[in-house]
């Protein structure tokens, strides 16, 4: 890429980036008229809302992140983006791809959270285009963010020669070693908590399974404590609004793991623990299984394809190992899930 | 008294009762029943315990989901004591649950009792085959295993190997038409009346063999169907496909059954719907109404709260099973059901959680194979 064509994509991103600045400052009449918006469009308490923009949404990246992005965002004639509705704040991630790849970017939000686009937009006036039907030609590229299902609806309508960069589903996972001291341990809870209440858990990096090194007891020690964190964050950042579907479905969850092993309420999630190695995946909504296994790495082989994070807590080595264990994943530490760095895609799968 | 001489006295109860003894009441049995699990289910006790009212009558029964039978051993005896291991078929996932019995006579009794009331048009001989691939040894499918001791108990000829293609006319190569219509000629020489046991899917890979053409059955025959189509191939309407099936078969709707039942549970439902049959003197069903045999008790519930609903509304079924001695006597399904008169009526799955946008939702993670 030659520096001139750098520079053009690197000055296409920074209206974008100071939109997101002034959504994010909630002293600005735009970051307080952003959050009523969003409160309303996201399902997610008004603490939940603020909490994500302030640490979610990408306002101030370095500048060798941005290169990267640059870099590695392939050149389209028109880059077309078809967002999800439950992180609002990916958003603006997915729209800085598609202004690296082209000065052409147009932009259908999902029905349900039609909000932050918009909001981005009123920012950086002119920066992209929102329609309400993308119609890719050969040679543009698209990238879409969704369910696997909404992936294989779009995929069989593009015409040929469209390049598509499907994101489709997937969850998060964390992955804890012994020796830790018990200051330490509360706070590594803490921070899972977060990782985990942020967007009430609706959004593919969240963490659903927590993966503990260690004895059964000590992963049903660790369990209550988890669900004690989540309950004391959950008295400052509330959950938000779930359908009757949701709710069912966390029904059924808790009276499975009842069931089948250990449950401990942590607000109005829940924190469960498996007594065999078949995994159960929580619903969304502030719940979460932890397992206690003898070779974590093994452990996560058959989930590979759908992993799109995975945070760990110990020594650098484990990192690498989940690094090349996980090439698809964002491999972070406890707190960090829902910030990847602003390089790329949020996950690094092959799609 | 040890457990499997509880066990045992329970099994015994729950037989006399299916046989019209009403000493004990259906509510008395099922708590029993509760009682003991909880007593040797460390699950089911842990279950009970999150439950904060008492309980007290059938309805408070907690249900165990089917998702429990994925994930743990559902079951009081040891391993050891099985003498029967079903698998659920698990939809498409390979995600297989197990429902292990050590007490097998219940589960023919049941079967057979209710079978026999639904499924039986008359007094004559049956002469039954199975759109179903041959039954495996020992079995593993819960509907094989029921569809096998059918063969035998209703043609009354004493035991025989039922393990012959001439039986079971379903395998890769999609349904045998030929070994259908030699089953009819059969019956048809024999004066027996030839009873069609087969899943939906099955059923859809019949009519696309056929191609429009007829495949007619003898005077009296009964077609059961049961299953869904779990993705497997297009998926029918029931009416449609009930209206398909007697047209190409040249039966009236009258002869076409459906059954419901699952892996997890011991009893069947049956529509009450062949003329001629005691499940039909006694009920006069309608298509679409599925009636419980007195040993089996369907309650709607809300999906949130899991509390009863009000008669008539629509609710998830759970389902209470005085079979399930020694493994979960409720059920949690996630089927929607409304009760009416004569039974229930079944809506269908209750969507799961959907996905919203890019979070794995816990049934995509069950079609990977994962769960």
């Amino acid at each position: 890429m030659s520096d001139g064509e750098f520079a053009a994509r690197r000055a296409r991103l920074e209206p974008l980036f100071e939109s997101a600045r002034s959504l994010a400052d909630p002293s600005t009449d735009r970051g307080r008229h952003a959050r009523q918006r969003l409160v309303a469009s996201s399902g997610l308490s008004a603490q939940g809302v603020d909490l994500a923009l302030l640490r979610c949404l990408e306002t101030a990246p370095d500048e060798a992140q941005i290169a990267a992005l640059i870099r590695s965002t392939p050149r389209a004639q028109v880059a077309h983006v078809l967002l999800s509705a439950n992180v609002f704040v990916a958003a603006h991630r997915a729209i800085a791809i598609g202004l690296a790849a082209s000065a052409q970017v147009r932009v259908r939000t999902s029905r349900r959270e039609p909000e932050m686009a918009e909001l981005l937009l009123t920012g950086a006036p002119g920066s992209f285009e929102l329609v309400t039907e993308l119609s890719p030609h050969a040679g543009d590229r698209l990238w879409a963010y969704g369910s696997d299902e909404t992936m294989d609806e779009v995929a069989v309508t593009l015409p040929a020669g469209v390049a598509f960069h499907a994101h489709g589903s997937g969850f998060g996972v964390a992955v804890l070693e012994g020796g830790h001291s018990e200051s330490e341990l509360s706070t590594l809870l803490s921070a899972l908590a977060g990782d985990i209440a942020l967007f009430d858990q609706r959004g593919c990096l969240s963490p659903r399974v927590l993966l503990v090194a260690a004895e059964p007891a000590f992963a049903n020690e660790l369990a209550s404590e988890l669900a004690r964190a989540l309950a004391v964050l959950e008295e400052h950042v509330p959950r938000g609004q779930f359908s009757a579907a949701e709710l069912s479905a966390i029904a059924q969850y808790r009276d499975t793991a009842h069931f089948t092993g250990e449950i401990f309420e942590a607000g109005l999630g829940f924190v469960s623990v498996g007594q065999t190695n078949t995994w159960l995946l929580p619903p969304t909504g502030r719940n979460i299984h932890v397992l206690a296994v003898s070779d974590a790495l093994a452990a996560l082989t058959p989930y590979r394809p759908l992993l799109t994070s995975c945070a760990f807590a110990g020594g650098p080595a484990l990192g690498e190992e989940l690094r090349r264990a996980l090439p698809g994943a964002r491999v972070c530490r406890f707190g960090e899930m829902q910030r990847p760095p602003f390089d790329g895609p949020v996950d690094r799968r092959d799609l | 008294m040890t457990r499997n001489a509880r066990s045992d006295h329970l099994h015994q109860a729950v037989r006399r009762f299916a046989d019209g003894d009403r000493v004990r009441s259906f509510a008395e049995l099922a708590l029993d029943i509760a009682e003991f699990q909880r007593e040797y289910s460390p699950g089911f006790a842990r279950l009970w315990a999150s439950r904060r009212a008492s309980i007290v009558s059938v309805d408070d029964i907690p249900g165990v989901p089917c998702d429990a039978f994925r994930l743990a051993r559902v079951a009081l005896q040891s391993e050891a004591e099985d003498r029967l291991r079903f698998s659920t078929s698990g939809t498409t996932s390979g995600a297989r649950g197990m429902h292990a019995m050590r007490v097998t006579e219940t589960y023919q009794e049941l079967a057979l009792n209710f079978g026999r009331a639904a499924l039986l048009s008359n007094d004559r001989a049956h002469y039954v085959v199975a759109l179903a691939p041959l039954l495996d040894d020992p079995p593993t499918s819960s509907l094989g295993h029921m569809m096998a001791m059918f063969m035998v108990d209703f043609e009354r000829r004493g035991p025989f190997d039922v393990r012959t293609s001439e039986r079971w006319l379903l395998d890769d190569r999609g349904v045998d038409l030929v070994g259908l219509e030699r089953a009819a000629a059969r019956a048809t020489e024999r004066g027996e009346t030839l009873l069609v046991l087969a899943t939906s899917f099955a059923l859809v890979g019949l009519l696309d063999a056929l191609e429009g053409r007829t495949l007619p059955l003898p005077d009296g025959a009964v077609v059961m169907q049961t299953g869904g189509f779990k993705g497997k191939t297009r998926e029918f309407d029931p009416s449609e496909l009930r209206t398909a099936v007697a047209r190409s078969f040249g039966i009236s709707h009258a002869q076409i059954v459906s059954e419901y039942g699952m892996t997890e549970l011991t009893s069947q439902l049956y529509e009450a719907t062949v003329t001629g049959s005691a499940l039909e003197r006694e009920r006069r069903g309608t298509p679409g109404v599925y009636a419980e045999p007195p040993w089996l008790r369907v309650v709607p519930v809300d999906p949130t709260t899991l509390e009863p609903v009000p008669n008539g509304e629509i609710g998830i079924a759970r389902i209470v099973d005085l079979g399930n001695v020694d493994s979960a006597v409720a059920i949690q399904t996630q089927d929607r059901v409304r009760r009416v008169e004569g039974g229930i009526v079944l809506l269908g799955r209750a969507p799961g959680a959907p996905a919203r946008g890019c979070s794995l939702a816990i049934e995509e993670f069950l079609a990977q194979g994962l769960g």
